[in-house]
C-alpha cells in the first residue's frame, strides 16, 4: 500500500504544485498524512533529508521499496538434525 | 544530486505520466496526448503549444522563445502514430524545462539522460500502465496492442517488453 502510495503523489506532483511546495516549506509531512502511508512509514519518509523533489521521491522509493521486500529467513539446519541418528535407530531396534 | 539507477528513473517517470493520463481522466486507449498539449494543465500553460513545420531534419523538437514560451514544432508530414509519439516523447523535455519541472528537480535527475528517458516516458504516456494491465487481463497481445494504443509498431514492441515492478 505504501508503494500505492507513493505512486499517487509523485503522479499528483507533476500538476499539482502543492506537493512540491510543501516539500519546500518543510510540511511534506501535512502531504503524507493525507495518504495511506503507516505511522512509521510517515516518520521514516519525514526524515529523509533531499535538495529536491525529485531527489526526495527516488529516496522515498528506495525505503518504501526496501520496507515492502518480503524479509528473507536464514533457514539453518536444527541443531537436533544429524545428531545420534544411529544410536537412536539402533535403540529402537533393541526395544523391538 | 544523488546518484540514480535507471529502474529508480523509469519508475519516476512511469508515475509523471500517470498523472498527466489522470489528469486527461484516459479510461481507454488511446491516450489523447494532442489534447494534453492544447488543454496542458495551468501549469504548463506557456511550456505546451504545437507548432507544426515542414522539415526533413527531425520528427519533432521542443524549443523556448527568448521569452521563454515553449513549443513542440512538429514535422507537418508525420503519420499519425508516429506523430504522437513524437509529441509524447518531447513532452517530457518541455515538463523538464518548465518553472515547474525545475521546482520539482526535474532537470537534475533527468537531463543527463534525457534521450532514453523521453522515449521510456512517451511510451507509459501513450500506454500507462494500468490501461496496459487491463489490455492484458482481457487477452490483448502484441499483434493488436499498436492499433489499440495508436503506437508505431516498434514502440509497441518496446512498450510490450518494459518489465514493470508491480506497485
Amino acid at each position: 500500500m505504501s508503494m500505492q502510495s507513493l505512486n499517487q503523489l509523485v503522479a499528483r506532483s507533476i500538476i499539482d504544485p502543492g506537493v512540491v511546495q510543501a516539500f519546500h516549506a518543510g510540511k511534506i509531512g501535512e502531504v503524507l498524512a493525507e495518504l495511506e502511508f503507516s505511522p512509521e512509514m510517515r516518520a521514516d519518509l519525514v526524515d529523509l533529508r533531499a535538495q529536491t523533489w525529485a531527489e526526495f521521491a527516488v529516496l522515498a522509493y528506495r525505503a518504501v521499496r526496501t520496507a515492502e521486500q518480503p524479509v528473507r529467513r536464514i533457514e539453518l539446519p536444527s541443531p537436533a538434525e544429524g545428531l545420534l541418528p544411529d544410536v537412536s535407530r539402533s535403540d529402537e531396534q533393541q526395544a523391538a | 544530486m544523488i546518484q540514480t539507477t535507471a529502474e529508480e528513473r523509469q519508475w519516476f517517470l512511469r508515475n509523471l505520466a500517470r498523472g498527466l493520463a489522470d489528469y486527461l481522466g484516459v479510461v481507454e486507449p488511446p491516450v489523447p496526448v494532442e489534447q494534453l498539449l492544447e488543454h496542458p494543465p495551468s501549469l504548463f500553460d506557456e511550456d505546451l503549444g504545437v507548432v507544426n513545420m515542414y522539415s526533413h531534419l527531425w520528427d519533432a523538437t521542443f524549443a523556448r522563445t527568448p521569452a521563454q514560451r515553449g513549443s513542440i514544432f512538429v514535422r507537418i508530414d508525420l503519420p499519425e502514430k508516429e506523430r504522437r509519439f513524437s509529441l509524447a516523447r518531447e513532452t517530457l523535455t518541455a515538463l523538464v524545462t518548465s518553472r515547474h519541472g525545475r521546482a520539482l528537480g526535474l532537470p537534475a535527475l533527468l537531463l543527463a539522460t534525457l534521450k532514453e528517458c523521453a522515449e521510456y516516458f512517451a511510451r507509459h504516456l501513450l500506454a500507462p500502465e494500468p490501461l496496459v494491465e487491463a489490455y492484458r487481463s482481457r487477452g490483448g497481445d502484441l499483434d493488436a496492442f499498436g492499433a489499440a494504443f495508436e503506437l508505431p509498431a516498434n514502440i509497441a514492441a518496446l512498450r510490450w517488453e518494459d518489465q514493470v515492478r508491480p506497485a
